[in-house]
Order: C-alpha cells, then sequence, then structure tokens
C-alpha cells in the first residue's frame, strides 16, 4: 500500500463531498489567509521603505550623546552638561576628513523669509536655509540640475544656492537657464544679500507641505556658515547631536562603526558621556520589531483558528469513519492492516487541512495584492510619494508560506489521528455488518 | 487423499465471556477440507454458520479448540497476520456483494493486490484477466452504482480471486439474487472449482444450492449435525456423521 495509492483514495473521498469539504476546510483557510496577508504587507512594507531609501541615493545616520552607565537614553539629559561635553564643528570636520566621501552633514539651520522680485516686478517668496552637503538628502530632494553645495562652500562662506524648479517656474522666464545667475534676496529684517545658484532641485511635498505652485515659498538652501553670518548666531558651534547621510554605495554597518570608532576615540576621556550612533538601518530594525509583534499577534488568532478548524476537521473525519464503517470492514476483510486504514484517513485530514492551506495562501496573496493595488492608486494621487516610493511591489513572505503549508500538514495529522485510530481499531465482522 | 486445507478440531466459540448473558455459539466443532473440495455448510439462520464462516474467513478467533489453515494455527496470530491471511489466503464473497462505492470494478479487483504489494502494473493485468474470468471485461470502467446485482456478484468474486487464496469463502452469494441470476453466479463458482481446482466454502440456508455442492456439512445450534463426506480420519467426526 504506497502514499500515492492513498492519496488518490483521499482525493476521490473529497471530491465525493465537496461542499462538506469547503465547509470543514473554512478554519483553516482563515488562519492561514490572516497570516499570509500579514506577512505578505509586513515584507512589503519593509521593501517598500528599503526601496525609497535607496531611490534618495543616501542614507541617514546621526551620532547622540549618552549619558554612560545609563539604558535609556532619554534618562540621560537630566545630567547638566559641560562645555567640554559637546563635539564641535572642527571635530565633524575631522572626522569628515578621515573618511573622505562617506558621510555628509545633514543639519540645517533656518535664517529667514525673504522675497525678490522677477522680470515682471511681481514678488517671489523664498525662505532661506543654512544647509550642508547632505542637507538635500535629509529632505528627501533630488538635485535636476548643477551641482550640490560642498563642504568648500560651507568652509570659504562661498554666496552659492540651491533652488527648487517651483522657484524657477516662479521668477525665470521659460526656457531661461537658472544655473549660474544671481539673485538678489532682501530679508524680512531688510538685509539685502547676492547669491549664485549653482543647482536646482526638484521640490515635493514630503518634507515642507504642498500649496499653490505659482505662489508658494520654497526653501533656497545656502551654505550654512553664510546663514551664520547673516542671522549673527554664531553659538551653535556646540554639538550633541548631529544628523549625517552617507554614500550608498558605502556599506552601512561599516559606515556606522567608522562613525563610532571616530566618535569613541573622541569620547575616549570623558567619564560622563559618551557617543551613540543610529542609523536609518537600526530605524528598519525598529519597524521590523513591529511588523514581528503585529505578525505574532495575527498568528496567535491564526493559531486558535487553525484549532477551531482543525476539531472541525476531526468532527467531519469521524462522521466519514461512521458513513464508512462497511467500507473499512470491506477492507478489512480483503487484507487491509490496521496501519493501513489509519494511514488512509490521516491522509485524508491531511489532505483536507493542506487544501485548506493552499487555500488560504492564495486568499492572503489575492489579499495582498489587493493592498498593493489600493496602496499603488494612493500613491499615484500624489506626484511626489510616487516619486520617492516609485511602483508599489507586493512581496509575498517565503518564510510564512512554508510554515503556513508546515503547520497546516500537523493540523491534518494531529486532529487526523483520533478518526483514523478509530476507524483502524474497528472489528471487521462488526464494521461489515454495519448499516 | 489431497493436502488438507482446513482443519478444524473441538472449535468452541463464546461470547460475554464471565458475564451472565455469556452465550455459546459453537459447541465443539471439528472438519477437515480439503483442497479442490466443493463444500457447502448449511444451516438455519441462528444456527451458528455465520460464526464458524468467520472463523473460517480469520475474521474471528475460536474461544476454544484448533484451527489449522494450511497448517497455521490461526488462534496464535496477531491482528496484522490475520490481515496477511484474510489477504492471501481468503477469498471472500458476500451476500451483499460489499464492492468498494465510487471505486471501478477494475479497481475493486485490484484491491487486495494493492494490500499485499502487486505492483501496479502486475494488478492490472491479473485483475483484467479475472475481469475476463467473470465475463465482465466490458464493465471494467463501472462503478459499483452502475452494475446490476449479478455483475456486481460477478466483480466480487473475479476479486475473491484476486490473490490466488487456498479457499474462496462464499456467504450466501446468491441471497441477494433472483433465481436465473443466481444460478448464473453458482455456474461461476463450479466453472472456477472445475477449471480452476478452488477449493471453494459456501455457507447458505437453501438445500437446493447446498445440493450443488459435492459435500454438504449441515449445522444446527452450534454443532455439525450431518456431513456427507465425512472424514474418519478427523476424531470426533465418526459419531456426529448422519
Amino acid at each position: 500500500m504506497n502514499i500515492f495509492e492513498n492519496l488518490k483514495m483521499a482525493f476521490s473521498s473529497i471530491a465525493a463531498n465537496k461542499m462538506r469539504s469547503l465547509l470543514t476546510m473554512l478554519g483553516i483557510i482563515i488562519g492561514i489567509s490572516a497570516v499570509i496577508t500579514i506577512t505578505t504587507l509586513g515584507t512589503t512594507l519593509r521593501s517598500t521603505i528599503k526601496g525609497a531609501m535607496a531611490s534618495l541615493g543616501s542614507n541617514l545616520m546621526y551620532v547622540r550623546l549618552t549619558e554612560r552607565d545609563v539604558d535609556n537614553y532619554y534618562d540621560s539629559l537630566e545630567v547638566e552638561m559641560n562645555d567640554e561635553d559637546f563635539f564641535t564643528m572642527e571635530d565633524i570636520e575631522t572626522l569628515l576628513d578621515t573618511y573622505p566621501g562617506e558621510f555628509q552633514i545633514a543639519d540645517e539651520t533656518p535664517v529667514g523669509n525673504a522675497s525678490l522680485k522677477n522680470s515682471k516686478g511681481k514678488d517671489v517668496a523664498i525662505n532661506l536655509v543654512g544647509a550642508y552637503d547632505g542637507t538635500l538628502t535629509y529632505n528627501s530632494y533630488k538635485l535636476i540640475a548643477g551641482r550640490n553645495l560642498s563642504m568648500d562652500d560651507v568652509k570659504y562662506k562661498k554666496h552659492a544656492c540651491l533652488v527648487s524648479d517651483i522657484f524657477v517656474e516662479q521668477y525665470f522666464k521659460e526656457k531661461e537657464e537658472p544655473v549660474g545667475k544671481t539673485i538678489k534676496v532682501t530679508l524680512s529684517t531688510g538685509i539685502v544679500q547676492e547669491f549664485n545658484i549653482v543647482g536646482v532641485y526638484k521640490y515635493n511635498s514630503l518634507s515642507n507641505g504642498m500649496g499653490d505652485r505659482r505662489t508658494m515659498s520654497t526653501p533656497v538652501y545656502i551654505p550654512d556658515s553664510v546663514g551664520k553670518a547673516i542671522t549673527g548666531i554664531h553659538g551653535e558651534t556646540q554639538f550633541m547631536f548631529m544628523m549625517f547621510t552617507y554614500n550608498v554605495k558605502y556599506d552601512a554597518e561599516q559606515v556606522k562603526a567608522d562613525m563610532l570608532k571616530y566618535f569613541n576615540s573622541l569620547y575616549a576621556g570623558n567619564k560622563n558621556w559618551m557617543p551613540e550612533v543610529v542609523s536609518m538601518e537600526d530605524q528598519l530594525k525598529t519597524i521590523d520589531m513591529v511588523i514581528n509583534v503585529v505578525t505574532i499577534v495575527v498568528s496567535v488568532i491564526a493559531a486558535i483558528s487553525l484549532i477551531v478548524g482543525g476539531v472541525g476537521v476531526m468532527n467531519i473525519m469521524l462522521v466519514s469513519v461512521t458513513e464508512r464503517t462497511r467500507e473499512i470492514g470491506i477492507r478489512k476483510a480483503l487484507g487491509a492492516k490496521k496501519r493501513t486504514i489509519k494511514q488512509q484517513f490521516v491522509i485524508e485530514a491531511i489532505i483536507i487541512c493542506l487544501i485548506g492551506g493552499i487555500i488560504g495562501i492564495l486568499v492572503g496573496f489575492l489579499n495582498g495584492e489587493l493592498a498593493g493595488v489600493i496602496a499603488n492608486s494612493v500613491i499615484k494621487s500624489n506626484p511626489d510619494y510616487a516619486d520617492i516610493l516609485g511602483d508599489v511591489q507586493i512581496v509575498p513572505s517565503v518564510g510564512a508560506i512554508i510554515i503556513s503549508i508546515l503547520f497546516s500538514t500537523l493540523t491534518g495529522v494531529f486532529f487526523g489521528l483520533y478518526p483514523a485510530s478509530k476507524a483502524a481499531k474497528m472489528n471487521p465482522i462488526d464494521a461489515l455488518r454495519y448499516d | 487423499m489431497s493436502k488438507t486445507v482446513i482443519n478444524m478440531s473441538n472449535i468452541i466459540k463464546r461470547y460475554y465471556i464471565g458475564q451472565p448473558n455469556e452465550l455459546q455459539i459453537l459447541n465443539g466443532i471439528s472438519l477437515n477440507i480439503h483442497e479442490g473440495e466443493f463444500v457447502s455448510i448449511v444451516g438455519a439462520s441462528g444456527s451458528g454458520k455465520s460464526t464458524l464462516m468467520n472463523i473460517i474467513g480469520a475474521l474471528d478467533k475460536p474461544t476454544e479448540g484448533q484451527y489449522l489453515l494450511n497448517d497455521t494455527d490461526i488462534s496464535k496470530l496477531s491482528d496484522k497476520q490475520l490481515s496477511d491471511i484474510r489477504n492471501k489466503e481468503i477469498g471472500f464473497v458476500f451476500q451483499t456483494f460489499n464492492l468498494i462505492p465510487r471505486t471501478t470494478a477494475l479497481k475493486n479487483v485490484e484491491l487486495p493486490m494493492l494490500y499485499a504489494g502487486v505492483s501496479k502494473k502486475d494488478r492490472t493485468k491479473r485483475a483484467k484477466e479475472l475481469l475476463e474470468l467473470v465475463e465482465m471485461q466490458d464493465r471494467s470502467t463501472h462503478k459499483p452504482n452502475e452494475l446490476s446485482g449479478g455483475q456486481k456478484q460477478r466483480v466480487a468474486i473475479a476479486r475473491a480471486m484476486a490473490n490466488n487464496p487456498s479457499i474462496i469463502l462464499a456467504d450466501e452469494p446468491t441471497g441477494a439474487l433472483d433465481s436465473k441470476t443466481g444460478h448464473l453466479v453458482m455456474d461461476i463458482f463450479h466453472k472456477l472449482h472445475k477449471e480452476e481446482g478452488k477449493t471453494i466454502v459456501l455457507i447458505t440456508h437453501s438445500p437446493e444450492l447446498a445440493a450443488e455442492t459435492e459435500r454438504i456439512i449441515t449445522i444446527s445450534d452450534g454443532s455439525v449435525i450431518s456431513d456427507t463426506g465425512a472424514d474418519v480420519s478427523v476424531p470426533g467426526n465418526t459419531e456426529v456423521s448422519a
């Protein structure tokens, strides 16, 4: 008696009671589809976020000071800091020089609102922001013409600036080349400054909100050193927190290790404070943790559903065994061993659960695809999201599928065993006489 | 004399042992059946012939006494070994046919060979031959609900022959058939007996049917009351012969 024959028998018996078998599978289908839906959404969310991070061309990382021997970062803020506990711009510049090309500073400081008149004499509103080489990436903006601000611009206090595509539309005539032009801006404080446009970035609403493209005010990025010279605020040269972006061509763990190594050596002699480096990869881990918790909760609910479904399978198998008492008697008279009968009914239970599991996986897929269609239509309705997120690709979790198949099989074995042993233990004489 | 297939001595079967309603169905039956014999066991209902059939067919074990089937002591076998005996040594033919529902005639005939571990190819070949033997080759793909009573019984006989058993044990094989179809089925038994040399044990309550066989063993109240082919070599049989 081989498995293949048993499988054929199981399928023909399930096919003979299609409706009943389907209803029996319902609990399994609900349980498995719930798990597959949630894990598919989880893995899709994760890969979309990663994809968005990659599409920005760079990743974020920050360093912050935390008190030694304090587990929670937020507890350490209670302690008074001395001047020597902070790190300075010089320290950061040393870091950048130590690992050239690896890091960009993502810090920015508002300078103030300003305006200028275009060729038609109309006012164009902007807000001046002191920036570094990583500020643009940090704000999820992409450079579409010219070049980015460089650390040299900051160091030598060059009057260079980056303007948005919206500013270009508002200020310049059509088809006029903005890069290389000089703009003269008047701050709300009355100060007038001239800046040379070195690059144009594409504005999106993710960082600064939407408005009317013809009148809205967009940031104009100037070197932070220039901005500080304008505002006269020079105090911000001591830091306990700094945001960086790093080039994606470097390995995230390596970049993190480099930064930690530098700051650790800087704080080696500090008894109270130590640096902590957190990367977006770490943030992704937090997202993973949330996804995992949700997955576990749903899995527990699914497990309950599987148990209920399994009891249903056991119930229907008991009915099936009773219905087929005579058949069992015949089989025994023809020489079927206990083991053979048992195998037949266990396999039938497994097949019911497995079919339920597979239907559940398919339903889970469909749910995922549906969520994908909805997500994509939402994203498409806002071109700025579409820019960063692109087309959401549904990514099913292979692990969850394997585990689902495994668990449906186990449910079949567990809940099929009792009815199957009942069938196997039947006395052939009584079974043959059964009507 | 040819080989002894069934050797029963002093078989006793009791039910509800040790309880107030203890019941003794068989009161020490002894009989010998030889290879190639066509024997009928006759008795009114309640005479114990069904119980005797169950014991002959290895579906049940005697409470006392010894039953040797081809020199194997059945009463000492495990459940698994009894399954093997039923599979290879006994071919059952039932009154109600007992074909497996939703399964074709061919698959029904293949079933005992499936349990015996015969390969798919050999199973199908043998099953086709057997269906031809009972003239049912045209109906091999039909399911039991598409067959008449007589056709079902012929498929059942083919199935009983599947593993070439030592004995064909037929329990009222014509009981559910009209007399014409019943005769056709009996003809097949005669054919198997004459052409294949099969040992056939026919259990019936009908004296006419029994008269067709070579030897009639009559049972009443759990004892053999007559045996037309009484074998003097079996102790105990002499005193009960008519």
